[in-house]
């Protein structure tokens, strides 16, 4: 989360000090020090005047005090833009313009304005709150970004002012003049003048970080009162929520209107009384939404290649030397996991063995349109082992959870080496109880080489709603940020599927229960103890496996803060210091049982 | 180079196609891509395989990678979806790794990696109109011709 630097709130019934006696000067503002005195004393109203700036030799009228310091807050902009460009707009102000009476603050500034600002330029005032931000008439395209460097700004005790400036967009290709294009790429905020003057440009003071860190306390807030049952104070709650939410951008803003959405729905849901678990009608939509979006989410960011990738890797040193191989995958969607193994098992020492795999698929899962999904998936892969040269069976099974599964109809064979693969399939069991001990139980009768598991590296499993809520900001705040990152190549609109299929995630976590909620997310750790009492024992994933996909990771991944790391025999790919995803190998404990 | 003796014999490269094919596999990609612009017989020329298993094993020299790669659309296809961009990150790329250790794997993942893209190719004549490019969360979009 990139946070804007500028931090400025103002405040009705504090003085501003300036230095505008000189003009060549920029006016950067204030000294610490009159500040700080001014904080100390209290303005009484002596004929009209503010005493205060009256000291200071300003004649300022308290009833004038809004206008001044939103005008002084324009002019210190303009000033602070033509520093950084160049010093024409100085020149202009000190050599030609006439300025007069300094003391009167205010029609000084009017004067200095004007000067600088083209006629048609007008700044409205909104009446908003401070963290509000109002675009009448202003152009879609634009965004609001960051104001200025100040290096006093801690110091910088600007009053609040009913109505607020909007300053400074980071102005997007569509809504720019030709003189402004080779400032685009500086990200260079926009000196007035130069804003369209069609529109009424009013000028916004964003802190963005502070919103940032309160729309967070807001989200848990709400959560919180949600937990305590308090339905109306997080309803008030949530109409700040949107604001707040407005004024962030990029990945913030969207994990922020996707947690808020969430939260809504649940509110509503409690309100009404929609059981929540409204039959199967909202876990069968998951459930096309994320077989819809999963393909999309494989390309545009490394998450599933690394998942694919390091379970192959497992699956391959299990299978050494073995010469028929049964591959059983819990969740076979498209099929983009297998090609790579196929093709190492081709090119492994002594050839390949013969191959077969049984997909796994929901119904209504992939494309509307192919009448049989599956039977495309395998003709496919069945082609795509046909070029190397490789034997290649494939079966595809249907069926409406795995937990519906039996040996029966995996056919198994005798003499195969078996091994079973759940990428992310796992932890939708845990929304029915017993259902994933009935799975393992399944696992141990096919007895296979190696079981390969990849999950994601959180626990949204909680009982307690708001602890599950703040997990879930966190991990889904930074699985944002890396996507950010990663740009999604030439084509943004993978980039928003995958957004979109995160959002479904963020959905079912917050605002689903009981046998909806699906997205029962746990940790490795809780995993393991699973695992271990399910009579399985773990498979250290080895060393070269970690060094391959660090390779894959940083030779082909978008974006640098990708980390690979090794913990406990698993392998798990983060964000910086976020573990995000991890895989698990798991082998019998014990291969005497018949 | 034209020499000329007694006005009757002079050298061409293009008739000597052995030598020519020596100096091709001393190339690089980038000077080998341009070297297919020249002429017809240097297109021919260029784009046949081995200069491109070449520059795609340098180190390594796998007995059956061949026809694997073949079946899957050649050394020349690899380098361009692979193995190229991932070279030229190697370059601004350091690591705890040796460079030979980091081109082994490097060969290994571009393999891996062109199964899929192929994979995914497979299938695009079925589907409606937008060719998958599988390999999109690399750094530079995939050319996916």
């Amino acid at each position: 989360m990139d946070y804007n630097k500028k931090n400025i709130r103002k405040r009705p019934d504090r003085p501003l000090p300036t230095n505008p006696t000189n003009a060549t000067n920029p006016v950067y503002s204030c000294s610490s020090s009159s500040l700080m005195a001014a904080k100390e004393s209290k303005i009484r109203d002596a004929g009209g005047m503010d005493e205060l700036l009256a000291d200071l030799g300003y004649e300022v009228r308290s009833s004038d005090m809004a206008d001044v310091a939103q005008k002084l807050e324009q002019l210190e902009m303009v000033m602070g833009s033509a520093h950084q460009e160049d010093s024409g707009l100085l020149s202009l102000l000190s050599t030609e313009s006439v300025h007069y009476n300094p003391s009167d603050l205010s029609s000084w500034l009017e004067s200095m304005l004007s000067e600088i600002n083209p006629p048609e330029f007008s700044s409205s005032t909104i009446t908003t709150t401070a963290t509000t931000l109002d675009f009448p008439n202003f152009p879609k395209s634009t965004q609001i970004g960051q104001i200025y460097d100040e290096p006093s700004s801690s110091n910088y005790d600007l009053s609040a002012i009913p109505g607020e400036i909007v300053y400074g967009e980071r102005v997007k290709k569509k809504a720019k003049h030709e003189e402004e294009e080779e400032e685009e790429e500086e990200e260079h905020f926009v000196v007035p003048d130069s804003c369209s003057s069609s529109t009424n440009c009013s000028i916004v003071v964003v802190d963005s970080q502070e919103t940032g860190v309160r729309l967070v306390h807001t989200l848990i807030a709400c959560s919180q009162a949600i937990q305590q049952d308090n339905l109306a104070v997080a309803e008030a709650l949530m109409s700040q929520i949107g604001p707040l939410a407005g004024s962030q951008s990029g990945a913030m803003k969207k994990v922020a209107i996707y947690f808020a959405d969430a939260l809504a729905s649940r509110i509503y849901k409690l309100k009404t009384g929609t059981s929540t678990s409204t039959s199967t009608s909202s876990s069968t939509n998951h459930l096309s939404f994320s077989q819809i979006f999963h393909h999309n989410f494989y390309r545009s960011c490394p998450y599933l290649q690394f998942a694919h990738f390091t379970a192959n890797q497992a699956i391959l040193e299990a299978f050494q030397a073995k010469s028929k191989v049964h591959i059983i995958d819990f969740g076979i969607r498209q099929g983009t996991q297998w090609p790579q193994l196929i093709q190492a098992l081709a090119l492994r020492e002594g050839g390949p063995p013969t191959i077969r795999l049984t997909g796994i698929a929901r119904p209504d899962s992939g494309n509307p349109a192919d009448s049989d999904p599956l039977r495309e998936i395998g003709w496919k892969l069945a082609g795509f082992a046909d070029n190397l040269r490789v034997g290649f069976e494939f079966q595809g099974v249907v069926v409406q959870s795995l937990a519906d599964l039996d040996s029966e109809a995996l056919r198994l064979r005798e003499g195969e080496s078996v091994a079973v693969n759940s990428v992310f399939e796992l932890h939708e069991l845990l929304a029915s109880p017993g259902s994933v001990e009935k799975v393992l139980g399944l696992v141990r009768e096919v007895r296979p080489t190696v079981v390969t598991v990849v999950e994601q590296e959180a626990n949204h499993n909680g009982p307690v709603f708001a602890d599950r809520f703040n997990e879930a900001l966190h991990y889904y705040s930074t699985v944002f940020d890396s996507l950010e990152s990663c740009g999604g190549g030439s084509d943004g609109q993978d980039l928003l599927m995958s957004e979109m299929y995160l959002g479904s995630q963020i959905y079912n976590v917050v605002a689903c229960e009981g046998a909806d909620r699906v997205e029962r997310h746990e940790t490795t750790a809780q995993w393991k103890t699973r695992f271990l009492s399910a009579g399985f024992a773990p498979v250290h994933l080895g060393s070269s496996g970690f060094k391959q996909v660090s390779g894959l990771v940083s030779l082909f991944g978008n974006g640098d803060g990708y980390r690979v790391e090794e913990n406990n025999g698993c392998l798990t790919l983060g964000w910086y210091t976020r573990p995000l995803i991890a895989t698990s190998a798991w082998q019998l404990t014990s291969n005497k049982k018949p | 180079m034209v020499k000329k003796q007694r006005g009757l014999s002079l050298f061409c490269i293009n008739d000597n196609q052995d030598l020519l094919i020596e100096i091709l596999t001393r190339l690089d990609d980038r000077t080998l891509a341009v070297a297919s612009t020249v002429c017809k017989l240097w297109r021919e020329l260029t784009r046949q395989d081995s200069f491109w298993e070449a520059l795609c094993f340098r180190h390594v020299s796998p007995p059956r990678v061949r026809p694997v790669v073949a079946a899957m659309g050649g050394f020349r296809r690899l380098y361009r979806v692979c193995v190229g961009p991932a070279l030229a990150r190697l370059v601004r790329f350091d690591s705890v790794w040796t460079r030979e250790e980091l081109e082994t794997q490097l060969q290994r993942l571009s393999l891996s990696l062109f199964s899929v893209y192929y994979y995914e190719r497979l299938g695009a004549r079925r589907e409606d109109g937008r060719a998958t490019a599988s390999l999109m969360f690399l750094g530079e979009p995939v050319n996916v011709k």
